[in-house]
């Protein structure tokens, strides 16, 4: 008896041991990547490729390339709408009950003239629909239609200069520490034809959720470069000095600002 | 009596080691990928409610368990996928942060070391390729329809149900057929589908995702092929270490392997020179490359 629970007791003792080696080289492993991703030095090596990846595909997509756009039974019946939530302020909420009176886009920065733009002034400015597909960093996929104004019909009014080359959107929306959204893209994606500022979506008023009165639209690029609740565009030659310098609320955050991958 | 071959070049034992490095991190690395939306779906789009694969957490009184759930088939996989036990309680996350890259959940840590490595793994590939196709030596495994009749034989061989193997080169039949789909099916295809994710690609090439059955069903092909990679590895690491694992490592470090029945390749001219660990006939300059002389 006494030799068998020894045996039992050797039997455990090595499970034990093994399970034990084998937590502690998960952890071990586990600890190792952390810190490594945390390293500076190491996380600038990792994230030294997105220059190649935006060169690269830049390069494969040559231009007047359109995204594809799908018809009207493709549209998705469940469209989430990740992000922060929507600026639930009483000048926001006052103006989207009554159609957005006082709302206006402001555009400006590196340009020759700067402008103010109401909704009704940007609905009777030339459109564009589109049934596109959105693809969210997370890795899901929806349909909707979109209808606003071509990015590029602003950029022909307000001229901006030859230095100018970051579209900067700033928003109304914020997080719970009350940092405000915004995005950055450059002339290349703001001169697409089918990046957009959207009015409408599927049909409809732009609803709340989604961004309203307006949200960009650009189909080379990942939901999260998609501004909603715009209230200003300004022209940049940098974003370096803008919020933590990266271009973005999301980049801030440690996500690319090349966001075609 | 040890007879030494030279069977590994200095680019193939390189680039093998590097790839398993990037193999390895690109694994950990997609999971943490996955996680951010742990479903799977088919066609361009992701309703929720047609999600036919999903890993998830349910509250059960108190109780959080996890559940893989395929079509309408569940199953509890508490304690590994759905849910992990932390300091904090239990924590909703499909794969566990041990086998994910970083550990922490965190999306755009994922993305940084998915497209480091998948650039190294890429070009990796590509040195291998250019240099063994230069060579020749990716003959020596590419698998041809003679190959596959000799299948059967090789499975009962390794069965113990057939006294002789029918290899006849220096790989086997289902060597060359796990080296040919990985070399020529599963890697294409794999990065096919990665790039088929990309929204800037997408706009170029409308046809890219539209192979696969559309974006979603691209994503769903990526994670699956991965498990594929993962199986071709396991079995991979299985035929070393039940093959002489101390022989089979030495020789992917060093590129010599002792061979039984072989001349030994010294009778043939050759030495190993001790600086380099390289092969060199003697009659020649010692400064040589002496890498030809594998083709022998």
């Amino acid at each position: 008896m006494n030799k068998n629970s020894q045996a039992i007791s050797r039997r455990k003792l090595l499970l034990g041991a093994l399970q034990g080696a084998g937590v502690l080289l998960l952890s071990g492993c586990e600890n190792i990547f952390n810190q490594l991703h945390q390293n500076r030095k190491v996380l600038s090596l990792l994230e030294s490729v997105e220059g190649l990846n935006r060169r690269l595909l830049r390069f494969l997509t040559g231009s007047n390339k359109l995204a594809q756009e799908f018809s009207e039974k493709d549209i998705s019946r469940t469209f989430k709408p990740n992000g922060n939530p929507p600026p639930f302020t009483m000048e926001y909420v006052k103006n989207a009950m009554s159609g957005w009176p006082s709302w206006k886009l402001e555009v400006g920065g590196l340009v020759k003239q700067p402008g103010q733009f109401s909704l009704n002034d940007l609905k009777a400015m030339p459109a564009r629909s589109q049934i596109t597909r959105h693809d969210c960093v997370e890795g899901w996929s929806a349909i909707g239609k979109w209808k606003g104004v071509p990015l590029i019909e602003i950029v022909k009014l307000v001229q901006p200069q030859p230095e100018a080359r970051y579209a900067v959107f700033y928003c109304l929306d914020t997080d719970t520490e009350g940092n405000n959204f915004y995005e950055s893209i450059d002339m290349v994606d703001a001169s697409h034809p089918q990046t957009i500022l959207a009015y409408e979506m599927n049909d409809r008023p732009l609803p709340v959720e989604h961004g309203a009165p307006l949200r960009l639209r650009v189909e080379t690029q990942l939901g999260y470069k998609m501004a909603k609740y715009i209230q200003r565009i300004e022209f940049v030659a940098s974003y370096k000095e803008i919020s933590q310098g990266r271009g973005g609320y999301w980049e801030d955050r440690g996500y690319e600002w090349y966001a075609g991958i | 009596m040890a007879n030494l071959a030279y069977r590994h070049n200095r680019i193939t034992r390189l680039t093998h080691w590097v790839n398993a490095l990037a193999l390895l991190i690109l694994f950990m690395s997609g999971l943490q990928i996955f996680n951010a939306y742990p479903h799977l779906h088919w066609g361009s789009k992701a309703e929720p409610e047609e999600a036919f694969f999903s890993i998830y957490a349910a509250d059960e009184d108190g109780d959080i368990r996890g559940y893989a759930r395929f079509f309408g088939w569940r199953v509890d996989t508490t304690g590994i996928l759905g849910v992990q036990q932390t300091d904090m309680g239990p924590f909703p996350r499909a794969f566990p942060s041990w086998i994910t890259i970083p550990g922490f959940f965190w999306l755009a840590g994922g993305r940084r070391w998915h497209f480091f490595f998948a650039w190294l793994f890429a070009l990796n590939g590509f040195l291998y390729f250019l240099y063994n196709l230069g060579r020749g030596h990716m003959r020596k495994f590419l698998f041809s329809p003679y190959d596959a009749g000799k299948i059967l034989p090789m499975i009962l061989y390794y069965l113990r149900l057939r006294s002789e193997s029918p290899q006849e080169g220096e790989y086997n039949p289902l060597q060359k057929m796990a080296y040919t789909g990985v070399f020529f099916i599963l890697t294409p295809l794999i990065i096919l589908s990665g790039l088929a994710m990309s929204p800037q690609l997408d706009v170029a090439f409308n046809w890219l995702p539209a192979i696969f059955g559309g974006r979603q069903s691209a994503r769903t092909v990526h994670f699956l092929l991965t498990f594929l990679f993962a199986f071709f590895t396991f079995g991979h690491i299985f035929m070393v270490i039940t093959t002489g694992m101390i022989n089979n490592m030495r020789c992917m470090v060093t590129g010599w392997y002792i061979e039984k029945g072989l001349k030994d390749s010294r009778d043939e001219g050759l030495t190993l020179n001790p600086e380099t660990l390289e092969p060199t006939e003697v009659v020649s300059k010692p400064e040589s490359e002496g890498l030809r002389n594998e083709q022998k």
